[in-house]
């Protein structure tokens, strides 16, 4: 495969995986831009753990989702119900305390950078082959979840929530639990984007998980569409993947395209490009077809 | 002794800063209720305007000034359709998409910063606008004109928006229209005048702060609204969103602990120190210690 | 129903991925149809792909460090090019984005004979090791000597050990002004602490008291707490590792304090950028600056250089760093020229080790500033020149060459 290929499906992936664990706790109007903090906490963690204790990479990836998904779960016991700002700034806290206690610690390379993490393969192009089918495969695990959970209770629930707070609260919806399991959840999906993404780039720089993932996350999540696990999906290639096609003298706008996309959708399309209705539509043709080839 | 009041004064000082910008965040909230996560930003491109005609000017004080404040006015104007139509949207308010295309719009606003004016690079204001001439200076203890005006300008607007929103009748018809705009048109307040001038008002107040940075930092980069829009939307939870008393007194409290930390605390773990204070008292109070007033 | 969906996903994605394989397959076709060899330039251009800041905070950077290079293609194309054909300079934008830098160093990685960049260390960070595993030879030459070497021989640094190439600038100024207790404002960003501490080894050496550092937060916004910590520990001379701007500003407080005499202040060299000047002015007159470009150089190569970067640049002087890709792109010239390299496709294995080996170890380079050698990919004698800052320009007041 073409090395640019590669680079972009595996940074699609972790967009893909990053707008999700975004897209989660919106489902109960949550901005939370932890995920983002939980790449760096994890991202390190396990670089750290695979150069110095050399530790193979499943097990590393298996204790980054663990660790995100504890840092997760212990902050969502303080903001599992609370209001949308207070999310967003927790978040924001987060990633620069992990941000300084990275910058501040020699072991994880302090403002230099962590070097040299080991491929998971020692031929390269089978390493990268690999590590690309573990990260779509994550990212098929991920999507299959999320589908389940948005045709069960919880997530009728949580869609409860998003529509009428208070009205949820009022139905006997348990809205902190509900919160609590999403944030964790997004959590340990930012903790498994951290580690795949340090073993993408093979180094570690404290600087690389910072707000600038946080504006290109959301816009994906806001422009694909917030309300269903699909929107995130196509604005990821989309999104990450349109701008490198454009001429260098575009290409250096790209924050302000990103942006002005961002307000014309949100202006214009609320919902963003996959809406729910959509979403149905589809699911109706296709049912419509299989009841066709179905003989009665 | 001297050091900790040179450090409570250079605290202050950092206050004025935040007690200015969280005062016209939580004026758009209690106006337009509307999170405006990147009016930080939307001030320093008013600093930036006011720069630009100061140099077209040969360094006009006066005109650069008012560029400031009538850029302010227009550009918080000229957003508010797009707020509005955002929390019409949905067909009821909703506050946080409007944290969404904030967002949005400090990301703009940044980027074009960073390549419109001054080929990116900081600018810098007109020494006779910068107030950095020393009013008082007893050893470490260094109290500038432009700290003056802005700890002044800061408390005196707090007052004054406060006296306004809470005992005129403007001010009233104001929060009216932002809670229940159609409420309000029953009662007979003309929704579209009064909508744009509680958007001009802010403007006004982005404007003067804008002008007020001018003279107490003296310079502007494009990063410069975004390196304090956490810290300011931290104040108005902490304080309590849309409490301006509040706003003023942890915008104060919260400038004088960075001074504190930076002055006492060695390493550069007095960056994480004050946001581990900050992450515990929202993990503790994630409405507010004043509480919220909207 | 659900499956479906799933099964269209996968089949998206395995059509993507073998269309990928598939370029792939037509890429390595085109360059197996190569011509002949011959032993002369088959190329009817030379291009240079130049991974460069050119979006996001620090564009402007990116900006004058892309007039350089370019300035340097259009000098080479103006005197006949390289090896009688013209040469570009490919402009891509990585902005400050690791992953848009991968991508692009991806897009370069098989096809390109050598390239330059990136330029923030975060980009270097993801986008070198591409370069390593596909041996492209990449000129960073803005970065700090500890990141390059991480890579070599793939890079080159332009400069050589932080703590070996800084002491002895800093003890000549502590000499130089007789100082006695000196403390440091140190940022935490990349190579910064590291050479905050190199900067204490040239005090220790100069046998001054090194008092304890001001760490400078990144989002800092007023510096009085910073400025009362320094002064409370009576220093009388101050030494900045940190942002260009910061600097400026920590001076301006500084002198609002009462600090006279700014001969004592000393400014490292990654702070010898147009921030300094843009945001200091006049009031940062006589603080003295170290840096390896000197100004006030008279010769009619920088001069004519000097000349077109002012008229470009509403009259500002080049910044520093604006000379690094300027000489990468002679280096690169030079390279070709000197070893034969013909830029035929069947060969690019090869030739990209030609170029490699004779940077890595080129010997009396004429630069625009100076002749300098190199010794596995680091300048072994490259001189260090220390200024005074006097209304936005610098004066020499003393070079330093390595011993």
């Amino acid at each position: 495969m073409p090395l640019p290929m590669y680079y972009f499906l595996a940074v699609t992936a972790i967009y893909i995986l990053l707008s999700w664990s975004i897209y989660l706790p919106y489902r109960v109007m949550h901005l939370h831009f932890m995920s983002v903090a939980n790449m760096t906490i994890s991202g390190y963690l396990g670089a750290y753990a695979a150069l110095s204790w050399g530790w193979p990479f499943m097990l590393v990836l298996v204790v980054g989702i663990v660790v995100g998904a504890f840092v997760g779960w212990i902050t969502s016991f303080a903001i599992g119900d609370a209001p949308t700002f207070a999310v967003v700034i927790v978040g924001f806290t987060y990633i620069y305390i992990s941000k300084t206690v990275v910058e501040n610690t020699d072991a994880l390379g302090g403002t230099l950078g962590l070097f040299n993490i080991p491929s998971i393969h020692s031929d390269p192009s089978t390493s990268k082959l690999l590590l690309l089918i573990i990260v779509y495969l994550f990212v098929i695990l991920m999507g299959f979840l999320i589908h389940r959970f948005e045709n069960s209770r919880l997530g009728r629930a949580a869609s409860a929530i998003f529509v009428d707070h208070q009205l949820a609260k009022s139905f006997g919806i348990n809205v902190k639990r509900t919160g609590m399991f999403l944030q964790t959840w997004s959590s340990a999906m930012g903790g498994a984007s951290g580690v795949l993404y340090a073993y993408l780039m093979r180094n570690l720089f404290p600087d690389f998980f910072t707000f600038h993932l946080i504006g290109i996350a959301m816009t994906m999540l806001f422009v694909g569409g917030y309300a269903t696990m699909w929107g995130g999906l196509l604005a990821a290639p989309l999104l990450w993947g349109g701008p490198l096609l454009f001429p260098p003298e575009i290409a250096s706008w790209r924050i302000v395209i990103y942006g002005t996309i961002l307000v014309v959708m949100l202006v214009l399309k609320p919902e963003g490009l996959i809406t729910r209705p959509l979403v149905y539509r589809i699911e109706s043709y296709f049912r419509r077809r299989r009841d066709r080839r179905i003989p009665s | 002794m001297e050091v900790f009041i040179a450090q409570v004064i250079n605290g202050l000082s950092l206050g004025s800063v935040y007690v200015l910008l969280v005062t016209g965040f939580n004026l758009l909230l209690l106006v337009a209720l509307i999170i405006h996560f990147s009016y930080p930003q939307v001030v320093v491109l008013s600093m930036y305007i006011s720069w630009t005609v100061m140099n077209l000017t040969g360094n006009n004080i006066i005109l650069g000034i008012l560029a400031g404040i009538l850029s302010s006015i227009i550009l918080n104007m000229a957003m508010a359709p797009i707020f509005q139509r955002v929390m019409r949207n949905r067909g009821q308010v909703d506050i946080n998409s409007t944290l969404v295309i904030s967002m949005a719009i400090g990301m703009i606003v940044t980027d074009i910063l960073s390549h419109g004016f001054n080929r990116g690079f900081p600018i810098s204001f007109s020494e006779t606008l910068a107030g950095n001439q020393s009013s008082l200076t007893i050893g470490l203890i260094n109290i500038s004109q432009g700290q003056v005006y802005t700890l002044v300008v800061g408390i005196i607007g707090v007052s004054a928006f406060f006296w306004l929103l809470y005992k005129t009748r403007s001010g009233r018809a104001f929060r009216a229209i932002a809670e229940d705009p159609s409420g309000a048109k029953q009662v007979g307040i003309p929704l579209l005048r009064t909508g744009l001038a509680s958007y001009a008002l802010t403007g006004l107040l982005g404007g003067v702060t804008a002008v007020l940075l001018a003279v107490l930092l003296g310079s502007a980069s494009p990063g410069l609204g975004e390196q304090v829009a956490h810290k300011v939307l931290a104040v108005s939870i902490i304080a309590g969103l849309g409490n301006l008393a509040g706003g003023l007194v942890v915008g104060l409290g919260l400038g004088i602990m960075e001074a504190l930390i930076q002055g006492y605390v060695a390493g550069s773990w007095s960056n994480a120190i004050a946001f581990i204070i900050l992450l515990v008292v929202m993990l503790i109070k994630p409405r507010g210690v004043f509480g919220m007033k909207l | 129903m659900n499956k479906k969906i799933f099964v269209v996903l996968l089949v998206l994605l395995t059509a993507v991925a073998l269309t990928g394989w598939a370029g792939g397959a037509q890429e390595e076709a085109a360059t197996g149809a190569a011509e002949e060899d011959t032993g002369e330039v088959v190329v009817e251009e030379w291009e240079i792909p130049f991974l460069n800041v050119l979006s996001g905070p620090i564009a402007s950077i990116g900006e004058y460090l892309q007039w350089g290079a370019d300035r340097a293609a259009q000098e080479i194309n103006e005197a006949g090019g390289i090896a009688g054909k013209p040469v570009t300079v490919k402009a891509i934008d990585t902005g400050m984005s690791p992953e848009k830098g991968s991508v692009e160093m991806a897009k370069i990685a098989d096809s390109a004979l050598v390239s330059m960049g990136p330029v923030p260390e975060p980009v270097i960070m993801a986008a070198m090791p591409i370069a390593v595993e596909n041996g492209l030879y990449s000129m960073t030459a803005t970065t700090s000597y500890e990141y390059a070497v991480e890579f070599f021989p793939w890079s080159i640094s332009w400069f050589a050990p932080t703590k070996e190439k800084l002491p002895p600038v800093v003890t000549e100024w502590a000499k130089m002004q007789d100082l006695d207790r000196v403390v440091q404002f140190v940022e935490s960003y990349g190579p910064w602490p590291g050479m905050a501490e190199a900067h204490e080894i040239g005090l220790e050496a100069a046998g001054v008291e090194v008092l304890k550092q001001v760490d400078v937060p990144t989002d800092a916004v007023t510096f009085g707490p910073l400025v009362v910590k320094a002064l409370e520990q009576n220093p009388d001379g101050i030494v900045f590792a940190c942002n260009a701007e910061k600097i400026a500003k920590i001076i301006i407080e500084l002198k609002s304090r009462g600090w006279e005499d700014l001969n004592n202040l000393l400014v490292f060299n990654s702070g010898d950028a147009p921030e300094l000047y843009t945001t200091g002015g006049k009031q940062i007159n006589g603080t003295m600056i170290y840096n390896y470009t000197n100004d006030a150089l008279d010769t009619p190569r920088w001069n004519a250089y000097k000349k077109a970067y002012m008229e470009d640049h509403d009259g500002t002087r080049p910044p520093a760093l604006s000379t690094h890709y300027y000489d990468a792109v002679y280096m690169i010239k030079e390279a070709i020229e000197e070893t034969g390299v013909t830029g035929d496709p069947d060969k690019l294995k090869e030739e990209r080790i030609k170029i490699r080996d004779y940077c890595n170890n080129v010997k009396n380079f004429e630069g625009i500033q100076f002749t300098w050698s190199m010794s596995d990919g680091v300048p072994t004698d490259k001189p260090l020149f220390l200024f005074e800052i006097q209304d936005g320009d610098k004066e020499l007041v003393k070079e330093v060459r390595p011993e």
